[in-house]
């Protein structure tokens, strides 16, 4: 007798709660076969599970949206590829190919950018810790130094000595732009007359010219006009040091901070909802600058953003290793993926899609990695069909620092692959192994 | 298994329990099991009806299975 087609047992109670004139979430499946027209079990078999993919297709999209809407409305505009959000070298080209140049916080992330060919004029060096001799060495190739605090400005006074030159640099400046909470701690402050002491300090000593401003005033910004006020301020400042001191500010510099198209917990509404457009931003920071511009001569815009440019890019295929049942009920997950590879689960629910269609209805369901850590959780309470083991998930968006910030632990980091724009899924990170782990050890 | 024997389950896989007034969806491997625990059968007798009546590995649904069993604990079905 021929057997039947097997699907998991299931009971589900019938919570008539759940149904809505929205209809039941018991039978929603988000599915996802392929990245950019690749299966991604074919990438997973070729390459390991997990596996971080990264599309250079979204990449120039999101790019290229982004630049539009700010250079059909401001010539002079730059953007600076902020290393720390991804420094993965194919990256890191992917954007420099673009037209970005490099904006890095230290030593190794300048190392990173000087040798993949960019010169020093075209890195900007922030950061609070800039340790001497990086410092030194940023200064002899003309890099941008954004001053963080009086404690560099000392140090750069030395440099100029030692080198016999005066430096051009900039200043980070930080506001009161709205936003709660202000980020404070970085750069010279603007309402307490900190930003403007450091300037006049910058001149007593002949010693540096104020070349540029910079003001990064936070993280996942979702609202523009705190960059209209920062825009504002800083070309008020602008106006003062060129008054009052002959400065020739070259340029402004606001930083990076906007927001991507994530799911932030404890906001209901979609992305696309709260989240302002590429438009939004470009109008609120171009227009401040063409309303408050005193000089003959325009600034130049420089802009550093990372999370925009890049979350949507990136998606991270895991695997299904095992399940069981808690004992309150909800269905728990083991995924080979966990908090060591996504930095971000702390604040942004995922996309998450699967491989195929499930048969069977949804049920409250946890999703853990493979960490010997209670607090190893992507997602504390999805509602997902049966799955198997091997079942493929797809978490997006993932493409900003979750590999930057991800752990060496318990787990070999894996191996990362781009998508280029001709269909070709290259390795541009293999998976580690024990040689990996141990280099630099001495025992 | 008192709750278990007075479930009526209908064409369309809901089971309905009258003693607790509280319904349940099940597919048909799930409304499968539940019969054959109507009828009397042990875990693992059922085990054995499942492997043998579907296309499956035993290890697999002998995972499954458990599974199921301690859905129908939760729910106060079985004690």
């Amino acid at each position: 007798m021929e057997k039947k087609v097997y699907t998991k047992p299931t009971i589900n109670k019938i919570e008539f709660a759940m149904a809505s004139k929205y209809g039941s979430p018991l039978r929603t499946q988000k599915v996802r076969r392929d990245i950019d027209g690749i299966d991604v079990h074919e990438l997973t078999e070729k390459f390991g599970s997990p596996l971080f993919v990264f599309s250079e297709s979204k990449i120039e999209e999101l790019y290229t949206k982004l630049y539009t809407a700010f250079n059909s409305r401001y010539k002079d505009v730059t953007f600076g590829w902020s290393y720390k959000t991804n420094y993965l070298n194919g990256i890191c080209k992917v954007f420099h190919k673009l037209g970005s140049i490099a904006e890095v916080v230290s030593e190794f992330e300048y190392q990173k950018a000087r040798a993949l060919g960019i010169e020093g004029k075209d890195i900007i060096f922030n950061g609070p810790y800039k340790p001497y001799n990086d410092l030194k060495l940023a200064v002899k190739e003309g890099a941008k130094i954004h001053i963080d605090n009086f404690f560099e400005l000392n140090d750069l006074e030395k440099i100029a000595d030692e080198l016999n030159q005066t430096i051009n640099v900039a200043i980070r400046v930080n506001m009161d732009t709205g936003i709660y909470p202000q980020w404070s701690r970085f750069g010279f402050n603007y309402e307490s007359g900190e930003a403007y002491d450091a300037i006049k300090r910058i001149y007593e000593t002949g010693k540096m010219n104020l070349v540029g401003l910079h003001t990064h005033i936070g993280t996942f910004m979702l609202d523009a006009n705190a960059y209209r006020l920062a825009t504002t301020k800083l070309m008020m400042l602008k106006e003062i040091a060129e008054k009052e001191f002959n400065a020739e500010i070259e340029y402004i510099d606001l930083g990076g901070g906007f927001a991507s198209k994530s799911h932030l917990k404890g906001i209901y509404q979609s992305p696309e909802v709260v989240v302002p457009t590429a438009e939004d931003y470009a109008e609120a920071i171009t227009n401040a600058i063409y309303e408050h511009n005193k000089s003959k001569r325009l600034p130049k815009l420089y802009l550093e953003t990372g999370r925009a440019l890049i979350d949507e890019a990136g998606f991270l295929l895991t695997s299904v290793v095992g399940y069981k049942r808690f004992p309150d009920g909800k269905k728990g997950y083991i995924l080979d993926a966990g908090v060591n590879l996504l930095y971000t689960s702390t604040w942004y629910n995922f996309n998450v899609e699967l491989d195929k269609r499930y048969e069977g209805e949804n049920e409250p369901s946890v999703l853990n990695g493979p960490l010997c850590m209670n607090i190893d959780v992507i997602e504390e309470n999805i509602m997902l069909p049966p799955l198997d083991r091997g079942s493929l998930l797809t978490l997006s968006p993932v493409g900003a620092y979750n590999y930057t910030q991800s752990m060496q632990f318990i787990r070999y980091k894996p191996a990362v692959v781009l998508i280029t724009k001709n269909g070709e899924a290259k390795l541009i990170k293999e998976i580690d192994d024990l040689a990996t782990i141990n280099y630099k050890e001495v025992e | 298994m008192e709750m278990i024997e007075n479930l009526i389950i209908d064409e369309n896989n809901i089971a309905y329990n009258n003693a607790l007034g509280t319904s349940y969806k099940l597919n048909e491997t799930g409304k499968d099991i539940l019969e054959y625990l109507k009828k009397g059968l042990s875990k693992d007798e059922i085990l054995n009806e499942i492997v043998s009546k579907y296309d499956i590995d035993k290890k697999e649904a002998f995972i499954d299975i458990q599974d199921f069993f301690i859905k129908l604990k939760l729910y106060g079905l079985v004690s």
